[in-house]
């Protein structure tokens, strides 16, 4: 038996029980940079096969939401941020070996593109409010011209986005339940699937809710196949990634973990959306809204146990 | 730096001076006492030591920094530049030793060595009022120092060497 005690210095409230630094403004930000990687991957893919005019809500209206979600995204980071004013440091270097300055350094420049995504597509998501200055209606038309050239490099750049936001969480050896490869995978594809589930939300064609029905049951299966294989990885690891596992199979992030991350928002939106595929009649708002709470939980879930994990006391 | 767990008392000496010499926010510290109890009584084995960052060479901090404000020195000490310090607390959630912490005025703070003393050839607060004498410092590239030569003839440990930082700071059993 061994008993490890504080006799000095270390009872202090912000080291002590758990060192938690990251808040729930860090869980809702990968969330949104997951979602927002997810709905521009889809807009850039779509419109580099050419398919703009099949699957409207892809391109168009969901990618409304792409700004918003980095927007309040950023604003997030920045909120949980303690030295504030001094962020513009992100911005003086370029750190390879940090996840998070390649994460700072592609969402400086897939933000602005989000925003001007929405804006070459103006006039038609906004048909009613008119550009009162010529310079503007130029600039839509420029933007218009160039559509094709920002979905090429929105794809690359949206996978970036999707994969850092769990490669950030996987780099700290420090953590062991963050510390696999799997998770950059895991965040992208589940970025990618509640992306698809947005898609479905906001899509009025059959054909389109079809498609990333589709697009969204394949990647739900590879989430599923992810996790397992996330799981089993930590099953043969070392001693302290077994005690990380633990709290997702039989501790106290068990019920979070496997009622709403993988029955509630993985199997159950599953099994609706192969229902509907087959042609029963299955509102998609709902295994779409399930997809869209299993990835939040899931962000919560990996955020907040992950710190509880270590390798000392 | 080497600590003998043999000659610790757990006093909290090094703890004091370096709250005072640092002048570290109340409530804060750079290095704290552990006291760890093996076995079952009657045959229980009682290990005190002093903790702080280990100042490794392979250090996850530093390499997680999204702005150079960590860094490490050419004599391996590992140092938080303030100004350069956003406070995302990547390297807090990065370090198997829990040695950082969120200074009150936003930046990261943690263990230094002493570095403002050690360029006056001055020991670390922590090893000059240490009562029992039980902290060593010195240069560990140095074969005939007196860490070396600790490290040459004593059994020693490192703390969690298994997280593959390869720390700094020796504790002799």
């Amino acid at each position: 038996m061994q008993e490890e005690l504080f006799t000095s210095g270390r009872n202090l409230p912000h080291i002590d029980p758990s060192l938690e630094i990251w808040h729930w403004p860090i869980s809702i930000y990968l969330f949104l940079g997951g979602l927002a990687a997810g709905l521009l991957f889809f807009a850039g893919l779509i419109t580099v096969l050419g398919k703009e005019k099949d699957y409207p809500a892809a391109v168009k209206y969901a990618s409304i939401i792409s700004p918003i979600a980095l927007t309040l995204g950023l604003l997030a980071l920045f909120y949980d941020l303690t030295h504030k004013f001094y962020f513009w440091r992100l911005y003086t270097t370029i750190r390879i070996e940090s996840p998070m300055s390649w994460g700072a350094w592609v969402l400086l420049i897939i933000t602005p593109i989000s925003f001007l995504w929405v804006f070459s597509y103006y006039s038609e998501i906004f048909p009613k409010w008119e550009l009162k200055f010529d310079f503007l209606n130029k600039f839509e038309k420029f933007l218009k011209d160039n559509r094709k050239n920002m979905a090429y490099a929105l794809i690359p750049l949206s996978i970036i986005l999707g994969v850092y936001t769990g490669i950030l969480l996987s780099a700290f050896n420090a953590r062991p339940l963050w510390n696999n490869a799997i998770l950059g995978p895991l965040f992208l594809v589940s970025g990618l699937s509640t992306g698809a589930a947005t898609i479905i939300l906001l899509a009025k064609t059959k054909k389109e809710k079809h498609l990333f029905g589709k697009i969204d049951l394949a990647l739900i299966v590879l989430e599923l196949g992810l996790i397992v294989h996330m799981l089993m990885g930590m099953y043969a690891g070392s001693e302290v990634q077994l005690e990380a596992m633990q709290l997702l199979v039989g501790g106290e992030f068990t019920l979070m973990f496997f009622g709403f991350v993988i029955i509630l928002g993985l199997i159950v939106p599953a099994i609706l959306e192969l229902i509907e595929l087959i042609g029963f009649k299955v509102p998609v708002a709902v295994p779409a809204l399930l997809v869209l709470i299993g990835g939040l939980v899931l962000r919560f879930v990996m955020v907040e146990a992950g710190q509880i994990t270590r390798y000392l006391y | 730096m080497v600590i003998d767990t043999l000659k610790c008392v757990g006093c909290s000496d090094c703890v004091v001076a370096c709250q005072t010499e640092n002048d570290v926010p109340i409530g804060y510290c750079r290095d704290w006492i552990t006291e760890t109890v093996n076995g079952a009584y009657p045959n229980i084995e009682l290990e005190l030591k002093s903790e702080r960052c280990n100042h490794c060479d392979n250090a996850p901090c530093v390499r997680c920094c999204p702005t150079g404000a960590s860094h490490q020195l050419d004599n391996g000490i590992v140092l938080v530049t303030g100004n350069e310090c956003i406070g995302c607390g990547a390297c807090i959630e990065s370090c198997p030793y829990d040695a950082r912490f969120q200074h009150p005025d936003g930046y990261v703070d943690k263990c230094t060595f002493c570095h403002h003393r050690l360029e006056k050839g001055q020991l670390p607060a922590c090893v000059s009022v240490c009562p029992t004498k039980c902290m060593y410092f010195g240069d560990l590239d140095n074969p005939n120092s007196e860490v070396s030569e600790l490290l040459k003839n004593r059994k020693h440990k490192t703390l969690a060497p298994e997280a593959g930082t390869k720390p700094h700071v020796y504790y002799l059993i």
